[in-house]
């Protein structure tokens, strides 16, 4: 009964601990939506505790962060858990806090600095969006190069892939589910594809169908999800993992559905 | 004089070996030599989705050129489907980290985009393909054959994105350190306690 008194009012009496935990928290959050792996975030965290003189605890999932901090003395404790927003992979804010998190011990900057430096990295611009559809596109065509395309199956791999973006874009903003999202941009996709072959231009050999979608591969919960159960934190590695394999569905059934449009 | 007939004998000999095999070898090895510029575009591309910063842009197109270079090269000289691409991330990995050093930007940030032009999409394409035919085929003459080659491309999607993932990380995995700030060639083989 005393200890949860004690505990109840070192939560009141400590506003540095909460502050410190919040902000911890947003940087915690804003990794795993940005694409980070798990190890990275714990030391990102635990870097910038350290520099503010406190022991910070962490258990990282992927739709939440639980933080602990504890004062050098160990006679303080604060917690606080925060739910992460949506996922979508930005690594200019990766790259941003990572080198924000060794500015922090080097000129021992204060919260309210280190809130600014977030504040400014959420609100740096994207690419153009015209410039992220012909780059993608471009990727596409390499892909179909790279599986053996020539130039009439690069041209319908890169129309393939900018509709399909398109289509994924859209669907996003009309905030569909991510899965769904994925799906309707696979279809499209495939269905430009597909438009190759039925008019007989490009040919069936060279892997065009599958490379307008390879665009939508989850690279990025991929290869964190191996890099997670390599570092041992097997909880979120798995969590990716199974994330990863119900996009992977999502594109197959887009590829199927158009593969029953054109009877192939 | 025999011995001078024989010297010019082998001389005619070597240089019709060199002017037969070394323009073969330089076309032989063109199509290899193009795959640098295609990963590299599919690297770019993929850095651009992912918002990477601009600065870096041009490293991650370099990095996922040589890459696909390094894999198609190995897989040209007859090594495996699995082992190729792992060769391949390793070289990623390696070369990350001076980018990263020099860019200064994490190290996921070139090896993520550089590593997606070796996801093996043709493979995972025939494993989804083969599953499709084996929920709908119960004909016993060609369902083992398709449950073989299913499994077959299962297994390689499986093992070469297990080998990319651990070839991006290698030098960690050598050198035992937290981050590669602290990744300098002087100190390579002492574990950093603190």
């Amino acid at each position: 009964m005393r200890s949860n008194l004690f505990v109840l009012e070192v939560n009141k009496t400590h506003p540095e601990a909460k502050e410190l935990c919040t902000l911890l928290l947003r940087i915690g959050t804003l990794l795993m939506t940005s694409g980070s792996n798990t190890e990275r975030i714990r030391k990102t965290i635990q870097r910038i505790s350290t520099s503010f003189d406190y022991k910070a605890e962490l258990v990282i999932n992927h739709r939440s962060v639980l933080l602990s901090l504890e004062n050098e003395n160990g006679d303080e404790v604060y917690t606080s858990l925060k739910r992460t927003g949506q996922h979508g992979v930005n690594f200019r804010i990766l790259s941003g806090i990572s080198r924000m998190s060794w500015t922090v011990i080097e000129e021992h900057w204060t919260v309210d600095q280190i809130n600014e430096e977030l504040d400014r990295l959420q609100a740096l611009p994207h690419f153009p969006r015209i410039a992220v559809l012909l780059f993608v596109s471009l990727a596409g065509a390499s892909f179909c190069r790279v599986a053996g395309g020539q130039i009439p199956d690069m041209l319908f791999a890169f129309a393939a892939t900018f509709i399909g973006l398109f289509v994924r874009q859209e669907s996003i903003k009309h905030a569909f589910n991510t899965y769904l999202c994925v799906f309707f941009a696979a279809f499209a996709a495939t269905l430009v594809a597909g438009l190759g072959y039925k008019l007989g231009i490009a040919d069936p050999g060279n892997h065009g169908f599958v490379t307008s979608v390879l665009f939508l591969i989850p690279g990025v919960p991929l290869i964190n999800s191996f890099s997670d159960l390599i570092d041992g934190n097997i909880q979120t590695g798995i969590i990716r993992g199974i994330n990863s394999l119900i996009y992977s569905f999502a594109i197959a059934l887009g590829l199927l559905a158009s593969m029953f449009v054109y009877q192939m | 004089m025999e011995n001078l007939i024989f010297i010019s004998a082998f001389i005619q000999q070597a240089n019709h070996i060199l002017l037969g095999i070394l323009p073969a070898a330089v076309i032989d090895f063109l199509p290899v030599a193009e795959k640098f510029i295609w990963c590299g575009f599919a690297a770019v591309g993929f850095a651009v989705l992912f918002n990477v910063p601009s600065r870096t842009l041009v490293f991650i197109g370099i990095l996922g050129g040589l890459g696909g270079f390094t894999k198609f090269l190995l897989i040209r000289f007859g090594v495996s489907d699995v082992l190729a691409p792992f060769c391949g991330s390793a070289v990623i990995g390696l070369l990350s980290i001076p980018f990263a050093h020099y860019k200064h930007a994490p190290p996921p940030v070139f090896y993520i985009p550089a590593l997606i032009p070796m996801i093996p999409g043709v493979f995972a394409y025939r494993m989804m393909l083969g599953m499709i035919k084996l929920v709908g085929n119960t004909q016993p003459s060609d369902y083992e054959q398709v449950l073989q080659s299913t499994i077959n491309n299962g297994l390689k999607v499986l093992f070469i994105i297990l080998g990319l993932s651990v070839g991006a990380v290698i030098p960690m995995l050598v050198t035992r350190r937290d981050s590669v700030k602290d990744l300098k060639a002087s100190s390579f083989f002492d574990r950093r306690d603190d």
